[in-house]
């Protein structure tokens, strides 16, 4: 009776510790990218959504090696996806697609004044948009062949520090 | 009235209605206004003052070449103590006076309308485009609604343009700003930008100018003494002509886009 009882404690508790032992959290195993969206997802609702940045780049690179257009749209619905199902925020899937996928900067989002606010922190400014067009590098040019993007954002990119490089010093002459 | 004079009325005042609208948001769009008549002006009468100067220099510049040119056939570099050599050299030193003499008499107009200039623009960008405007709708002005690439744009890149005269340079800054009201807010705010950075450091360099002549003429009036010619004097010479009437400095080829097939732009729903 004793060894019965002693059994069944050591079974429950076997059973408790496979509940509570983490998911593995793998990353996706397949070269296709929609498989790879479909396995992240899984992941992603089983308890992994703290792993959120990695799979994003998992998901990237899968689509590196098939880069095509019709990918920008397999992104923007796993984003629209996973800010529905409530991991990210409207803003933070916003966030992640123009980061990699759309022409404009979310570095340059302000909501003051140039000379007040732009001037003082211009160098980090440029910093921050030197990465987000290497973002766009990869998300444009190497994962959708949006090569004409890829070029404008580029474009954009020395546009604005010749712009700024004027304002702010007509900004700090006026001081 | 009959049904078809009706629809055809009605027709009518919706098509009024929509021109109506058109019109309105049109008129709604927000312009930057970067050159106003004063700044034309300022850029046309510094493209004269420029040509002016480069037209007195051209000839002394070039009898300093000629000049030059016979000390060396005339196997003078290391005989100085010969005497034709120092007549050549002091002939030398007497043109290159010329030339200081000539830049010290232009160069305070230069000065003042390079300035000019400088201010107008340095006041517009401050209020246009550094108190009215935030980074983000900076950009979206900058990116100007995407025009297609086969629009007859202007080309406001001008950066790097040592290879130009210096009057051309000023002309062709006033040929494209005269005809602004043809640009986008996208390309003025470049073109601005570029003019006023080019200003700064032409100010610069014309108020570094004047402070060497000074001291350039002083030196070679005692040189004259003695008929020599200085590496510096030499120097001096050719960082004028470089100014002036630009180098060969090749302008840096611009990368093109890589081949490749591009779609129809795709936009998703969370795209800014």
């Amino acid at each position: 009776m004793k060894t019965m009882s002693l059994l069944t404690a050591v079974s429950v508790l076997l059973v408790a510790s496979c509940a509570t032992s983490p998911p593995p959290c793998d990353s996706p195993q397949t070269r296709n990218l929609g498989a790879a969206v479909d396995d992240v997802k899984d992941s992603l609702a089983s308890g992994c959504a703290a792993h959120f940045d990695r799979y994003y780049d998992d998901l990237l690179r899968t689509a590196e090696g098939d880069p095509k257009p019709g990918n920008k749209r397999i992104f923007s619905e796993f984003l629209v996806w996973s800010a529905e199902e409530g991991l990210l925020s409207q803003r933070q899937a916003k966030d992640y697609y123009n980061r990699y996928f759309n022409v404009k900067f979310m570095t340059l989002q302000s909501d003051y004044n140039n000379c007040s606010h732009t001037c003082p922190r211009r160098d980090r400014i440029m910093l921050d948009m030197e990465h987000e067009l290497s973002d766009k590098e990869r998300g444009l040019l190497k994962v959708s062949l949006d090569n004409d993007g890829y070029y404008r954002a580029d474009e954009l990119f020395q546009e604005v520090e010749l712009v700024l490089e004027a304002t702010c010093t007509a900004c700090s002459a006026g001081q | 009235m009959e049904p078809t004079s009706r629809r055809r009325l009605a027709h009518g005042i919706l098509a009024s209605t929509a021109l109506l609208l058109v019109a309105v948001a049109q008129a709604n769009t927000p312009t930057i206004r970067l050159f106003p008549t004063t700044v034309v002006e300022d850029l046309r009468q510094t493209s004269s003052v420029a040509r002016e100067m480069e037209t007195g220099l051209q000839e002394v510049i070039g009898r300093l070449d000629q000049q030059q040119q016979l000390y060396l056939e005339s196997k003078c570099d290391g005989a100085e103590d010969d005497p034709g050599c120092q007549r050549l050299a002091k002939q030398i030193g007497a043109t290159y006076l010329d030339m200081l003499g000539i830049m010290e008499e232009r160069l305070p107009d230069m000065e003042h309308t390079v300035n000019n200039t400088r201010l107008s623009l340095e006041k517009r960008l401050r209020s246009e485009l550094g108190n009215k405007m935030t980074s983000w709708t900076l950009q979206e002005t900058l990116l100007g609604g995407n025009p297609p690439k086969d629009m007859a744009a202007p080309t406001p890149s001008l950066r790097g343009r040592s290879g130009m005269r210096l009057s051309e340079r000023f002309s062709q800054y006033y040929k494209l700003v005269a005809s602004s009201s043809s640009h986008t807010d996208q390309s003025l705010a470049v073109l601005a930008s570029d003019i006023y950075l080019d200003m700064e450091e032409t100010s610069m360099l014309i108020a570094r100018t004047r402070e060497e002549i000074a001291r350039a003429t002083l030196i070679e009036q005692l040189n004259q003494s003695f008929g020599t010619i200085t590496p510096e004097m030499m120097e001096v010479v050719g960082g004028v002509k470089t100014i002036l009437f630009g180098d060969d400095t090749a302008l840096a080829p611009v990368a093109g886009p890589p081949p490749g097939s591009v779609e129809q732009a795709y936009r998703s729903p969370l795209q800014n």
